[in-house]
C-alpha cells in the first residue's frame, strides 16, 4: 500500500525555521536522511521531495487569451506543502509509525519539532494510470 | 528545473465531484488521461497520482515516548491534496500553461472546472532553499 506523508506549514513557520541556527539545522537533516536510509533498507522508500520556499508559489486558473492566469495571493492561514515522503508499506499503522518518526526530528535546542505529518492513502483513480 | 502541480479541495468538493453525471464523470477522466499522454509525448511527464479520500486521513505526531499519534479531525475550512502531476519544465512559464489546461479540466455539463492548480518548485536538495 502506498501512502504520501505530507509535511505543511503556514509562511511564519517557514520564516521561524529559517532562523534556525545551522547546528539545528544540521541535527535536524540527519534525522531526516537517517529516516530515508533506514526506509531505503527495509525496501518501503518510494520517494522524497522538498518544495521551493511559499513566496515562489503561483495559483494557475484556466487560460485568457491564450494565457494562464497566475496569482501568487494567498491567505495568511494558507498551509503550504513543505515536502513529501512516499512509502510502500505493509499496513497503515507502519504509514503512521514513520511519520511519528518524521514529527520526531529535532527542531532547535535538540527539542522535537512534533510537526503535524498528514498521512494520505493514494487512489486508483483512472487518471493515475500511467 | 522540475515543478508539482496541486489541486487541492475541501472535503465538499468530493462529496459534489461524487454527485457529478456519468457522463460528466467520462469527460473529465478522459480529459485527465489524454492530458497526462500529451505530457508524456512532450516528455515533461515526471509523475501523477491521486490521492485517497479525505475522510480516511490521518495526521500524525510523535507521542512522548516516540509512538505515533493520529488524529482524524480537521477544520472545514482544511484544504486537501485530491492529487498532483510532476513536470520537467524550461521555465516557470511552461509550468504555469500547463497548469492553466489543467484548470479547464471539464466539469459539469463539459464547462471548464476552472478549478485552482497550485504551482511549485521542486528542489533539487535541501541547499537550494539558501538558508
Amino acid at each position: 500500500m502506498k501512502y504520501i506523508l505530507l509535511m505543511s506549514g503556514s509562511k511564519a513557520g517557514v520564516e521561524t525555521y529559517r532562523a534556525w541556527s545551522p547546528k539545528d539545522i544540521d541535527a535536524h537533516m540527519t534525522i531526516l536522511k537517517g529516516i530515508s536510509r533506514d526506509l531505503t533498507e527495509s525496501g518501503e522508500f518510494v520517494a522524497t521531495q522538498g518544495l521551493e520556499a511559499p513566496h515562489q508559489a503561483k495559483v494557475v486558473r484556466g487560460l485568457q487569451n491564450g494565457m494562464p492566469i497566475t496569482d501568487g495571493i494567498f491567505p495568511e492561514s494558507k498551509e503550504f506543502l513543505l515536502g513529501y515522503w512516499i512509502v510502500d508499506v505493509a499496513t497503515p499503522e507502519r504509514a503512521y509509525e514513520i511519520a511519528g518518526r518524521i514529527a520526531a526530528a529535532p527542531g532547535p535546542g535538540g527539542i522535537p519539532t512534533n510537526m503535524p505529518i498528514e498521512v494520505r492513502q493514494f487512489a486508483c483513480y483512472p487518471q493515475s494510470v500511467k | 528545473m522540475k515543478y508539482i502541480l496541486m489541486m487541492n479541495g475541501k472535503k465538499d468538493a468530493w462529496d459534489e465531484y461524487a454527485a457529478w453525471s456519468k457522463d460528466d464523470l467520462r469527460r473529465n477522466i478522459e480529459f485527465m488521461q489524454r492530458f497526462s499522454r500529451e505530457l508524456h509525448d512532450s516528455g515533461v511527464f515526471v509523475d501523477t497520482k491521486g490521492l485517497a479520500l479525505p475522510r480516511d486521513a490521518k495526521i500524525v505526531r510523535a507521542g512522548s515516548g516516540g509512538e505515533p499519534v493520529t488524529d482524524g479531525i480537521f477544520p472545514e475550512s482544511k484544504e486537501f491534496l485530491a492529487g498532483y502531476w510532476v513536470v520537467d519544465v524550461e521555465n516557470p512559464e511552461r509550468a504555469y500553461k500547463i497548469a492553466a489546461r489543467l484548470s479547464g479540466a471539464p466539469g459539469p455539463d463539459g464547462k471548464p472546472g476552472n478549478i485552482p492548480i497550485e504551482v511549485r518548485q521542486v528542489l533539487n536538495s535541501h541547499n537550494d532553499l539558501g538558508f
